[in-house]
């Protein structure tokens, strides 16, 4: 299964190079829906990223989703997440100014540089027009295409984060 | 061999049978075998579609139409799929894939299952993310093309064709051999019927053809006969006349026991001529209304003394009987024929038959009074059948029958309009039968006459000598009837033997003159007179009444009537006691 859903990725890459090339990205304001996408996206984001087995101290430790810095989504993140699970395991919603390697946090998202978190089992999340941008160093970026939300993977900052991302959402990503 | 024959026999049967076998297996096999494809084709696609299911969930989550789309266009590296969808959680169309050419895929979700229209196959199965359904997609292939799949069926169908085939050309095979078989059976069958009548056509035309001859040679032989016993008749007549004239002319006395010899001679020859012309149906009839019943049983005694004692007779006579027209004294003469035919044919004893019936004849030829008389003796070959009626055939020794007695039968009957018929085989007796045309003319009552005759020479012993044992049984009888007690003897010697017995009562003489031996009735007259003197003699004799002139002998001329016979015998008598 995980085969047949590579081989059908190499012609998707390369179509999706054609359509980024004939493109330029454009850069719209956050509007509240583009928030609330975003907030939906980042509880979705879960159930296609494994994390190493250390990364949650009993079966039943809740999934830790963190806001970093300013919280752009508000309430929308607490109702994507209300009566949800991840993977059989409660959100936990945390927003702090900034998290540090050992906050427990698997997912983080923040617009501060990401390197600092290299090597811990957090997916981090950043925005494309975040001061940091793409090159935040974060696994995945959001972006917008066509006025759309899209997100791009960074695969090697997955695996040094010991993450591993499901191929069908690799699939999704979009060249940041 | 009957078995297997019986076996090739239901070949048609059994080779029907096994072709429906063939055909409802085929047939089963057929649907078997598209109910597999079927599922098989079913779990493929299922197959693919919870993969592009699975695959499609991302796109989903993350609201990526294009992803999708394109998920969906790589189907259409495989020319089997139509047309597929995705559907988002609320059931619209997310996302769709139509090949060239194709109906797109329906722009609201379908339950999850799968189902067949026409040619074509449609899967849906959802979308699950943990456990959450977040969509649906839906696949619709192309079955493969029912040409193709009929072609797997092409051996079977082959098959099939040439098992029926086999039991077509079988059956006609069958059909024609039957037609055959019967057309050849119908053939024997019109052949043997041919060849039957043919042979019963032969064998009818055999039988004509053989009583034509007989009839044509019994005629030739009645003409001859006749014309024979004619012609001698008179010759025998001129000479008895030249006879009697010589004896008048002649004084010498040694010429009159010549004359004697040579009239006994004419009388036996005489009797012979008038056998003959009975036979050549020339003699003179007296035929009278006759009945039958009354003539057979007044001859019952005659009969009894005609045969012997271990004989038994048997007399059957229809009620009813109708009368007939024919000469009596012939009648009694045919019937004592047969009588003395059977009696010397059953040497063992046995038993004689006379029955009389009625024979109605539809149309022409008019009713027949049929008159048998049966045997059970030894019977007689066909050769000696055919010849029976022939004057001077005798199958007995010679000098016990002057074979005329059945020609006289024959003579009579054809001159009365009959017939005769004789049944007869080795060992199984003889029948003969005399049939009789019936008459409408009512019978003359002579019952008054024989009861005058009777009782007249009650308790008179009367020798009567007669070479013919049917004349002699005959005249027995009837003076038997007259109450005469009488002695029989068959020449003149045998009577001198009892007449030379004195111990032996005699009143009266009755002879023949003509009779084999050395002495005649004459001979024997003057003996007997000359052994008892005064004893009454009566000599009988068809010809000259001169020759026996004698003292105490009178004659009666032949033929004669019983009543003449009794008028003369007591005449005799009378004038003996005279004399005595």
């Amino acid at each position: 299964m995980e085969e047949r859903t590579l081989r059908w990725c190499s012609p998707l890459a390369l179509s999706l190079v054609m359509v980024l090339a004939g493109a330029p990205v454009s850069i719209a304001s956050a509007e509240p829906l583009e928030a609330a996408v975003k907030a939906t996206f980042l509880y979705k984001f879960i159930a296609f990223v494994a994390w190493p087995p250390g990364a949650f101290a009993t079966a039943d430790s809740p999934f830790r989703l963190c806001v970093e810095g300013p919280d752009p989504f508000g309430d929308l993140l607490d109702r994507a997440v209300a009566g949800q699970s991840a993977g059989g395991r409660p959100i936990q919603l945390m927003r702090r100014p900034q998290f540090e390697k050992g906050s427990g946090c698997h997912l983080l998202y923040g617009t501060l540089a990401m390197d600092r978190l290299r090597g811990e089992p957090v997916l981090t999340v950043s925005d494309a027009d975040a001061p940091g941008g793409s090159a935040a160093g974060a696994v995945i970026t959001f972006v917008l295409q066509e006025d759309r939300v899209r997100f791009a993977i960074d695969a090697a900052a997955a695996q040094g984060n010991r993450l591993a991302i499901s191929s069908k959402l690799m699939s999704l990503s979009v060249r940041p | 061999m009957t078995d297997l024959a019986g076996f090739w026999r239901h070949t048609p049967r059994l080779t029907l049978l096994a072709m429906a076998v063939l055909l409802i297996a085929g047939g089963l096999m057929a649907v078997a075998s598209e109910t597999a494809y079927r599922e098989e084709k079913v779990g493929d696609v299922e197959v693919q579609t919870r993969i592009l299911a699975i695959t499609t969930t991302a796109a989903l989550s993350f609201n990526d139409r294009p992803t999708a789309g394109e998920y969906l266009t790589a189907l259409s590296a495989s020319p089997e799929f139509e047309a597929a969808g995705i559907y988002d959680a609320g059931g619209t169309l997310f996302a769709a894939y139509t090949a060239p050419g194709m109906k797109p895929v329906p722009p609201m979700a379908e339950p999850p299952g799968h189902h067949f229209d026409d040619d074509t196959l449609t899967v849906n199965v959802p979308v699950m993310q943990d456990g959450h359904r977040i969509g649906s997609v839906s696949l619709r292939t192309e079955l493969e093309p029912f040409a193709r799949r009929a072609e797997r069926y092409v051996g079977m169908a082959l098959l099939l064709a040439m098992t029926l085939l086999i039991v077509l050309v079988l059956g006609a095979a069958q059909a024609a051999l039957t037609r055959a078989n019967h057309d050849l059976a119908e053939r024997a069958r019109d052949l043997s019927a041919a060849n039957r009548a043919l042979n019963a056509e032969i064998a009818e035309r055999e039988r004509v053809e053989a009583a034509l001859r007989q009839s044509q040679k019994m005629e030739a032989m009645g003409q001859l006969t006749g014309g024979i016993a004619h012609d001698f008749n008179n010759l025998l007549q001129a000479l008895s006349s030249c006879l009697q004239l010589v004896g008048r002319r002649a004084k010498e006395p040694s010429i009159q026991p010549l004359l004697e010899t040579g009239q006994q001679a004419i009388d036996r020859g005489a009797k012979l001529v008038q056998q003959l012309m009975a036979f050549a149906r020339r003699q003179t009839l007296r035929p009278e209304p006759m009945d039958v019943r009354d003539r057979l049983l007044g001859m019952a005694d005659l009969l009894t003394r005609a045969i012997r004692a271990d004989i038994t007779l048997e007399t059957q006579v229809e009620p009813g009987l109708w009368p007939v027209e024919v000469d009596p004294t012939q009648f009694e003469l045919a019937i004592l024929n047969l009588a003395v035919n059977a009696r010397d044919a059953m040497p063992e004893g046995g038993r004689l038959r006379i029955t009389a019936r009625n024979r109605p004849v539809d149309g022409a030829g008019g009713d027949l009074v049929q008159v048998t008389v049966s045997d059970t003796g030894t019977g007689m070959e066909a050769e000696v059948k055919a010849r029976v009626f022939e004057p001077f055939f005798t199958t007995k020794e010679v000098g016990k029958g002057s074979g005329l007695g059945l020609a006289q039968v024959y003579g009579f009957t054809r001159q009365s309009s009959g017939r005769v018929e004789i049944d007869s085989a080795p060992g199984q007796g003889t029948a003969v039968s005399l049939f009789l045309p019936r008459t409408v003319k009512p019978v003359a009552a002579p019952a008054k006459e024989r009861s005058l005759d009777t009782a007249r020479g009650a308790g008179r012993r009367l020798l009567l000598v007669e070479d013919d044992p049917i004349v002699g049984s005959m005249v027995a009888a009837a003076l038997d009837e007259m109450g005469y007690a009488v002695l029989r003897a068959g020449n003149a010697e045998e009577a001198l033997v009892l007449l030379s017995d004195r111990a032996l009562l005699i009143d009266i003489l009755f002879s023949d003159v003509v009779m084999p031996g050395a002495m005649n009735g004459i001979d024997l007259a003057h003996t007997a007179r000359r052994l008892r003197p005064g004893l009454p003699v009566v000599l009988t004799t068809g010809y000259s009444e001169d020759i026996a002139r004698t003292e105490g002998v009178r004659v009666l001329p032949k033929p004669y009537r019983v009543r003449e016979l009794a008028e003369l015998l007591e005449a005799a008598l009378g004038a003996g006691v005279r004399v005595r």
